[in-house]
């Protein structure tokens, strides 16, 4: 072993001090064991050459010797040379250096790449320039090497140190306390790493003595940070260090407190702030953070928006008061705080107001915001106002009339009661032929007067017409192609008589008067029953009505007969004194107090309102609509202008026809305009309402009477004055048709022009070609089909591939939870109600828990007669679970993506623009866009009404598993695994539920076949298989010779049928309204429920379940 | 299971069970064909199951009618002989009230021996005093009840008329003035303590359910003494807030609260104060349902 060069090395080192020998002698051994021979010589000879390098480098000899045989485990021979040469270099310069890159090595080497140690060898060197302190900073950066190795890619720890190189150049002492953070600091962080080290790269060059600062502060700013904004959070950072932002440090911390405050998902949103604002004036971020805090404890993050624009504007005009805003040092900001803190939210008294309006209406109504109803294109436009078609009430999404909450809410209140009024108080209820109680009958009369002038009409055009024809027949000599000028007359018969309320308004020539007249003494007659009924909102709707009337427009600067109509507006609010009425017309003024008065009783009811319109619309329409000068007014007091008498209005409206016949000077004065409306009366559409609920109702039974088409609608919207067009013919004609459209939709019309089974996609070919399959996959598994022609199953016949769904996200669980609350406690107790069962006592048990003493007692007085005794004197408490297994079978097919509301636009996606201002209406844009996504679809209730379900499950215990099913063709019927039935609930599950998403077609046998399967192995007394789906079975082939719908249903009902056979109780939900059909011969006599309103799918399956375990 | 009677002379009134008459006529509100109902069904022997939610006046029904039945105009066969134990414009039928619970056992309601000093004693529970003594027996809740009693019930309830005494061997036979009335809340019936159907079968059913606004207005004032326009306001209260039944509420605030709210009232309380202890705070605990009905009760009330 001592051949060759070694003896020579040993001499050589012996010449060093002793201890080097020692330590060579004593790794020689170890070294043995990784080297050959060959190698020994040349590991010895590189020790020798470190050892001579300079002259204290033989310590750093020692030490290359200590370590050796430890590095030797993880290096192969020619990179342990290339890591001794390293040290070889390093010694060069430094002996204490190589020291600790030698000491280090020992806990490095195993956690880092060969290749890179001269690289890293390297990062050490080019901290050390020479100097006492430099090679301090150098042999520490070694020292904490293997911690930053073992914790960071090599990337990153080499973008450290070139930053702690950076920050040498500054202070040695702060780039060493900044080593000994950075290893602590750095290793905890993820992502966001890069970009932190990129921040404090840029603060180097700006305020280097920032950087330890973030160091320190770091670490929490990422506990408090939502995981998916930090990365963007120190991305600000950066750019705001760029730009010479002096305290980073202040807006880290700054910055991370505000965040904090922030609701988790709001983070991005101000985030989004922050980046508008470093476009602007960077100065502004730290302010602005700073008084986030302070802001958010005073208005919600979605009103932050308002106050943020404003500053932001201010900042473009002018940086220093736009930072005053920001730091709430001017006046603008704190008012406008205060407005905003004041204002009240729909969405935050949503839910009360939703439960105040159901009790009131009785009937199961919904609150949206008003912006919804315009979103669905059916006729409504004004977004601000409250309205309500029948089902819905819609109103305004923010009320900041009042400088307090609490006023604000009454508003809301009084909105609310009044759109529920028209419901309560059956506005929309009219029936043309209902007598009335407060007049007599004048509309059949005006009837016949109208059909009178309508037929006058026609005779005209037709005379016109047949005029028109005779002048092109005579004029020509035959071959002229006549081109009608006019309609032919007989086309011109109309729709409105479709509803009553349509039929009423059509009795007036000037339907827009007429209908406005009625507009507003409805609006008069529902408020007054409201403070009758309702004397509690009496002092609040007073005082509206008194703001309303103090807002409202000068009767003396209207035209006449426009002023006689807000006349009635200022009577329908409360007012009769001081009315300013023309003098000409006073006792027209009269009259109308009188036949308004007649509707302030409890017993006048709508069909009175339509009678009165009738009477002041006799009245006003005889009254020129011309001006008249201030003077010809008089304030007039009509409080009690005496009872309403039929001579009198007669022979009122005979005057006012005299006068206008005497006075027909050509010109009636200026058109007629629409007063102003009444801002909390809101958008009142009764014809709407009337004919929404009318094609509802005829959708729903089909058949008889002949349907409406779109082109008898759209006439029918072109008369109705109800709807307000001021834009050009041709956009009035084409919105017409889209609304008609829309309504078509919203009424479950099926849309023009569609051909049953279309969007199904064709029935091509069917698979009675091929034969059995076989499942060769795991997790496939192979059914019987039944072909009910043949009387048969055709065996093998679809393939069920189990899969589990993907995860998502866990808080579309969450968010469904919180949207449900009430009705989630509700279903928890309903279903804690079941439970009590199985722990109720069993007395007169053989053996139990303990002695029933009733029977114990009983017992021993028999012993005492001499009579036997029960020998039952135990009882037990029942533990055992409700033996109920259940599964859930979800329809995942393509036509689940059926979207509930339609009309919804889609989230503007452009990419931001650079132009501040632009960049903050795309955001405003953008953000709405997301907060107000309220496009629900089929299979988003599916799912909720699955959590509602699931929530309410685990607090009973019972086994239960849900599936989705869909597929495509026989051999891919896809069965996804939502939870398995013998799966814990876990965020797993919660988080599988979000990516639930229509797919293909529904083939519904298979899919239950393979749930009896499931179910079949579960050992428990009941078990039930709940089928929810949203229309018929359909999938490619699933039908004989492609037609046959019936081949679908026939097989679904023999897969139920074998589910009952296996003592399951089947149980089918469906939400297609024309479900009664094929159900029943889908279902037999199994249980199966069709679903009128889709929306209360979330509401009911928890029900039905309930009800389906509870009989046995 | 003794019912002390609402005037207490000295200190209080003890009766036997069986013994508990209704003396003075108890206010009721005939809302229906009820009152002819129940007279035919008792005449005939026919067991009478009254269905209606909490606080619609079941049980003062049944009292109404033990009064009036009992009262000499009703001519009711008599057992010769009891006449004579009877005092001055007393009445004869007696009523015996059993609220059920999932505890009750048979021998609860028929008797057991009880040990003493010289051996055992058997003393006869409720149901059979009542049977013995021609009461009208009226079982509160009878669904909370074990199954095991229900059927007790069943020999009862038929022509027999009948009560077979186990322990003692013996069958009672029910006197002349014996009727079996049970009642029960549809409402919170979890389909697990429905009825069975062999039991149900052995009534006539009678539903009740809160009364029409215009007669609750009036039952609200005579009961509570206040004024026409706070029973009125009431009763519209407790008709929207049944609206609410479907929509979170289990149940909707029953006649009897109103009548609380309205005595509460009659004693100076402010009807919202009123409304909202009585109504509001007793039927949920649900915050935004709270929320909800107390806005319900603002708008009327002022």
């Amino acid at each position: 072993m001592t051949s060759g060069p070694i003896p020579e090395i040993e001499a050589e080192l012996a010449k060093l001090p002793p201890a080097v020998l020692e330590a060579y002698h004593e790794a020689n051994d170890s070294v043995k064991e990784s080297f050959g021979e060959e190698e020994i010589g040349l590991w010895a000879k590189e020790g020798l050459t470190i050892g001579t390098q300079t002259v204290r480098s033989w310590e750093s000899a020692i030490e290359y010797y200590r370590v050796s045989p430890e590095v030797s485990k993880f290096l192969s021979f020619p990179s342990f040379m290339q890591w001794a040469r390293c040290g070889t270099y390093l010694a060069q310069d430094s002996p204490t250096l190589a020291v600790s890159f030698f000491n280090s090595s020992v806990s490095i080497v195993p956690n880092l790449r060969p290749q890179y140690i001269p690289r890293w060898a390297g990062l050490g060197r080019s901290l050390y320039k020479g100097t006492w302190k430099s090679s301090t900073l150098a042999a520490k950066f070694f020292e904490v090497s293997p911690d930053l190795v073992r914790n960071l890619p090599f990337w990153d720890v080499e973008v450290f140190a070139s930053l702690i190189e950076a920050l040498s150049y500054k202070s040695y002492d702060v780039a060493g306390e900044c080593l000994v953070l950075g290893r602590d600091v750095l290793p905890a962080m993820g992502r966001e790493r890069e970009p932190f080290l990129a921040m404090s790269r840029a603060l180097i060059d700006t305020s280097w003595r920032e950087v330890k600062t973030c160091l320190e502060l770091v670490p929490r700013a990422l506990q408090q940070v939502d995981e998916a904004q930090t990365g963007r959070f120190l991305k600000l950072g950066e750019r705001l260090a760029k730009v010479g932002l002096r305290n980073t440090s202040k807006f880290l911390s700054d910055g991370t407190q505000a965040l904090s405050k922030v609701p988790q998902g709001s983070q991005g949103y101000i985030l989004d702030l922050c980046d508008a604002l470093v476009v602007i004036t960077p100065d502004a971020v730290p302010p602005f953070l700073k008084s986030l805090d302070d802001v958010l404890n005073r208005i919600t993050v979605s009103q932050l928006d308002t106050w943020f624009q404003h500053g932001a504007h201010l900042l473009q005009e002018n940086p220093e008061s736009g930072i005053a805003f920001f730091k709430i040092e001017s006046n603008t900001s704190e008012s406008m705080l205060e407005t905003l803190s004041s204002s009240l939210e729909l969405d935050r008294v949503k839910s009360i107001l939703r439960l105040y309006c159901r009790a009131l209406a009785g009937t199961g109504l919904e609150i949206f915001d008003s912006q919804e109803l315009v979103s669905r294109n059916i006729g409504w436009v004004d977004e601000g106002t409250a309205s309500t078609d029948g089902t819905k009430i819609f109103l305004p999404p923010v009320v900041d009339h009042y400088t307090n909450k609490q006023d604000n809410f009454s508003w809301f209140k009084v909105v609310s009661t009044h759109q529920v009024a028209h419901l309560e108080f059956g506005s929309f209820e009219y029936e043309f032929e209902k007598p009335t109680s407060q007049f007599e009958d004048l509309r059949h009369e005006m009837e016949q007067k109208a059909i009178q002038r309508k037929e006058d009409q026609r005779a005209l055009a037709k005379e016109d017409y047949d005029m028109a024809a005779r002048l092109l027949t005579s004029g020509a000599e035959g071959d002229v192609e006549m081109t009608p000028m006019f309609d032919d007359p007989n086309d011109m018969g109309s729709m409105r008589t479709f509803t009553d309320i349509g039929r009423f308004l059509e009795l007036f020539e000037n339907s827009r008067l007429g209908f406005d007249i009625f507009a507003v003494l409805e609006d008069c007659r529902l408020d007054y029953r409201i403070k009758v009924e309702y004397p509690g909102i009496r002092a609040v709707s007073s005082r509206v009505q008194g703001e309303t009337l103090a807002n409202r427009p000068r009767i003396e600067d209207m035209p006449l007969q426009q002023g006689l109509v807000e006349l009635l507006v200022h009577m329908s609010l409360d007012q009769f004194q001081d009315l300013p009425v023309a003098i000409e017309y006073k006792e027209a003024g009269e009259m109308l107090s009188s036949i308004l008065h007649q509707l302030r009783t409890a017993e006048a009811n709508v069909e009175d309102t339509a009678e009165a319109t009738l009477r002041a619309y006799e009245i006003i329409s005889r009254v020129p609509n011309e001006q008249e000068e201030d003077d010809q007014f008089e304030e007039q007091d009509l409080e009690e202008p005496g009872d309403f008498s039929e001579e009198d209005y007669q022979s009122l409206v005979d005057q006012l026809q005299a006068g206008m016949d005497a006075s027909s000077d050509g010109g009636d004065g200026e058109s007629y305009e629409s007063p102003d409306p009444v801002d909390y009366r809101g958008d009142f559409k009764p014809e709407m309402v009337q004919l929404m609920t009318k094609l509802q109702a005829d959708s729903g039974e089909q058949g008889e009477a002949q349907p409406m088409t779109q082109e008898m609608l759209e006439q029918l919207l072109q008369e109705s004055p109800e709807l307000e067009m001021d834009a050009e013919q041709g956009e009035v004609d084409s919105n017409m048709s889209m609304f008609a459209q829309n309504i078509m939709k919203e009424a479950g019309a099926p849309p023009p022009n569609s051909q049953p089974g279309e969007g199904y996609g064709p029935l091509l070919h069917d698979d009675d070609s091929g034969g059995e399959l076989e499942a060769r996959e795991p997790e496939t598994y192979v059914y019987d089909e039944w072909d009910f022609r043949a009387n048969d199953y055709k065996p093998r016949w679809c393939i069920v591939k189990e899969k589990l769904v993907e995860e998502g996200d866990a808080t579309f669980y969450q968010e469904s939870l919180k949207t449900y609350s009430a009705l989630s406690n509700h279903i928890r107790r309903q279903f804690e109600l079941i439970m009590p069962e199985s722990m109720r006592k069993t007395y007169r048990l053989v053996d139990g828990e303990d002695i029933d003493l009733n029977a114990a007692l009983e017992a021993w007085a028999d012993l005492r007669m001499g009579v036997p005794p029960d020998e039952k004197i135990y009882w037990h408490r029942n533990r055992n679970r409700r033996e109920v297994a259940v599964v859930f079978l979800l329809d995942m097919s393509a036509s689940t993506a059926e979207a509930i509301d339609e009309g919804r636009q889609t989230v503007d996606d452009r990419d931001a623009p650079d132009d501040p201002v632009e960049y903050m209406v795309w955001l405003r844009r953008r953000r709405e866009g997301l907060v107000r996504r309220n496009y629900k679809r089929i299979i988003d209730l599916e799912k909720e009404g699955t959590t509602l379900l699931i929530n309410a499950l685990e607090s009973i215990g019972d086994t239960y598993g849900i599936y989705g099913f869909s597929g495509y063709g026989r051999e891919n019927v896809e069965f996804y695994v939502i939870k398995d039935i013998n799966e814990e609930f876990s965020d797993k599950v919660k988080r599988r539920i979000d990516k639930v998403t229509p797919l293909h077609a529904t083939r519904m046998g298979a899919a239950i076949r393979h749930a009896i399967t499931k179910l079949d192995n579960q050992d428990a007394k009941t078990k039930i298989m709940f089928l929810i789906s949203d229309g018929r079975p359909q999938d490619r082939g699933y039908s004989r010779e492609g037609v046959e719908k019936e081949y679908a249903v026939h097989d679904t009902h023999m897969a139920l049928v074998e589910a009952k056979h296996k003592d399951i109780i089947p149980f089918c939900l469906t939400v297609d309204k024309a479900g009664h059909d094929y159900l029943k011969s889908m279902c037999g006599d199994m249980g199966y429920e069709v679903l009128a309103d889709i929306w209360s799918l979330p509401e009911r399956l928890p029900m039905l379940y309930r009800q389906l375990t509870a009989v046995r | 299971m003794v019912e002390a009677a609402p005037e207490t002379e000295a200190h209080f009134k003890e009766y036997a069970i069986e013994e508990f008459l209704v003396r003075d006529e108890p206010y009721y509100r005939p809302i229906g064909d009820e009152i002819e109902l129940f007279t035919a069904a008792y005449r005939q022997h026919i067991p009478v199951l009254l269905k209606g939610p909490t606080g619609c006046g079941k049980t003062r029904f049944v009292e109404f009618m033990a009064w009036q039945l009992g009262r000499p105009m009703a001519t009711i066969k008599e057992k010769s002989g009891k006449e004579e134990e009877l005092k001055e414009g007393e009445v004869r039928v007696p009523l015996v009230t059993i609220a059920c619970h999932e505890d009750l056992t048979a021998s609860d309601l028929v008797g057991r021996y009880l040990l003493d000093a010289n051996g055992t004693r058997w003393i006869d529970g409720p149901m059979t005093r009542a049977v013995k003594n021609g009461a009208i027996l009226y079982l509160d809740e009878v669904v909370e009840a074990r199954k095991d009693t229900t059927v007790l019930i069943h020999p009862l309830t038929d022509h027999r008329r009948i009560l077979p005494i186990e322990k003692t061997g013996s069958i009672v036979e029910a006197d002349d003035r014996f009727l079996l009335c049970v009642s029960y809340n549809p409402g919170y019936q979890s389909a697990l303590k429905d009825l069975k159907h062999s039991t149900r079968q052995r009534f006539i059913s009678i539903e009740f359910y809160y009364p029409p606004a215009d007669i609750e207005t009036e039952i609200i004032q005579r009961e509570s003494g206040c004024s026409k326009e706070h029973a009125d306001a009431l009763a519209k209260l407790g008709e929207k807030i049944r609206n609410l039944e479907e929509h979170g509420l289990q149940e909707g605030a029953s006649t009897r609260l109103l009548i609380y709210a309205g005595r509460l009232m009659s004693e100076g309380i402010t009807p919202r104060r009123a409304a909202q202890v009585a109504i509001v705070w007793t039927l949920t605990d649900d915050p935004e349902l709270q929320r909800s009905i107390e806005e319900v009760s603002s708008s009327i009330f002022e």
